[in-house]
């Protein structure tokens, strides 16, 4: 019974634990071209309540957003993003 | 964005500022300074008509139109202006085109239009200055409505110039082959 137990509370601490951390998500873009592209991308980003930091790259067209703890950010909601910044997403992949 | 420009026909300065993806408000003040000197101001809108987003470049064509009051020796009257701006950009190329037709109640109406190509020596990254290598054709056609108004600068212009990109700074300069200086500068906010 006691084992069970421990397995059990483990369990859960696991997954509060990975529930917590913040997620990594990159999108390849099309359309970046200049300086103020990256900066565009960047001010649209952080206008979204979900994310901690953002990292646009011009050389590999990728743009990389970290969310806060606990926090998530649909693929949607990153397309809709970089969209109505004036680019396009090609793709999109997650890390956490 | 603010913004200024400064060159043989004009010395503008003007605040667009963006409402939708799409769609952008800007205010411009105008001093015309081909012969005839009038001010003209008031606001614009900007419409993105299409945009090519492609791998390694990005394509835009963008429609412009505005209403306000030239301001002619201290007499008012009203002006309507239209345009419309291509413009093809790689990390490495640049192209663009754009037309402008004015018309100023008894002052002036007038067709301007421009052409650039430019090219980056070298690629830079973000944290760069950008540098870029430009020349610039200046075509002005135009018919003075007022009799104390006579152009005195040509109807075609080259000019090469230089632009510099700072992060959200943009900075030009250069001398027409007529000698004429312009200077312009951009601050995105």
């Amino acid at each position: 019974m006691r084992s069970i137990l421990i397995a059990v509370f483990s369990l859960i601490a696991v997954s509060a634990s990975t529930a917590a951390r913040a997620e990594t998500i990159v999108a390849n873009v099309n359309g970046m071209v200049c300086a103020m592209c990256v900066t565009g991308i960047e001010k649209s980003f952080r206008k979204v309540q979900a994310v901690d930091a953002v990292k646009v790259d011009l050389e590999t067209k990728k743009v990389t957003v970290r969310t806060k703890d606990g926090q998530s950010l649909d693929d949607a909601t990153v397309t809709k993003t970089i969209i109505n910044a004036g680019y396009a997403v090609t793709g999109i992949s997650r890390s956490r | 964005m603010l913004m200024q420009e400064n060159d043989a026909s004009q010395r503008a300065v003007g605040f667009d500022t963006t409402v939708t993806p799409n769609m952008a408000v800007a205010f411009h003040v105008q001093e015309h300074t081909r012969g005839s000197n009038f001010t003209m101001l008031g606001p614009q809108l900007n419409f993105l008509v299409r945009r090519w987003n492609m791998p390694d470049g990005q394509g835009n064509i963008f429609a412009m139109t505005g209403a306000g009051t030239t301001i002619d020796r201290g007499d008012m009257r009203p002006a309507v202006w239209t345009g419309l701006l291509a413009d093809y950009e790689t990390r490495r190329i640049f192209f663009s085109y754009e037309a402008r037709l004015m018309y100023a109640k008894d002052v002036e109406k007038s067709a301007w239009q421009r052409a650039r190509v430019g090219v980056a020596p070298y690629l830079g990254r973000y944290e760069d200055i950008n540098t870029w290598l430009m020349v610039q054709v200046d075509r002005y056609d135009e018919k003075h409505l007022s009799t104390h108004h006579i152009s005195t600068l040509p109807a075609t212009d080259v000019t090469p110039l230089v632009r510099l990109m700072y992060k959200t700074f943009m900075l030009e300069g250069g001398v027409s082959l007529r000698g004429k200086v312009m200077f312009n500068w951009i601050q995105q906010f």
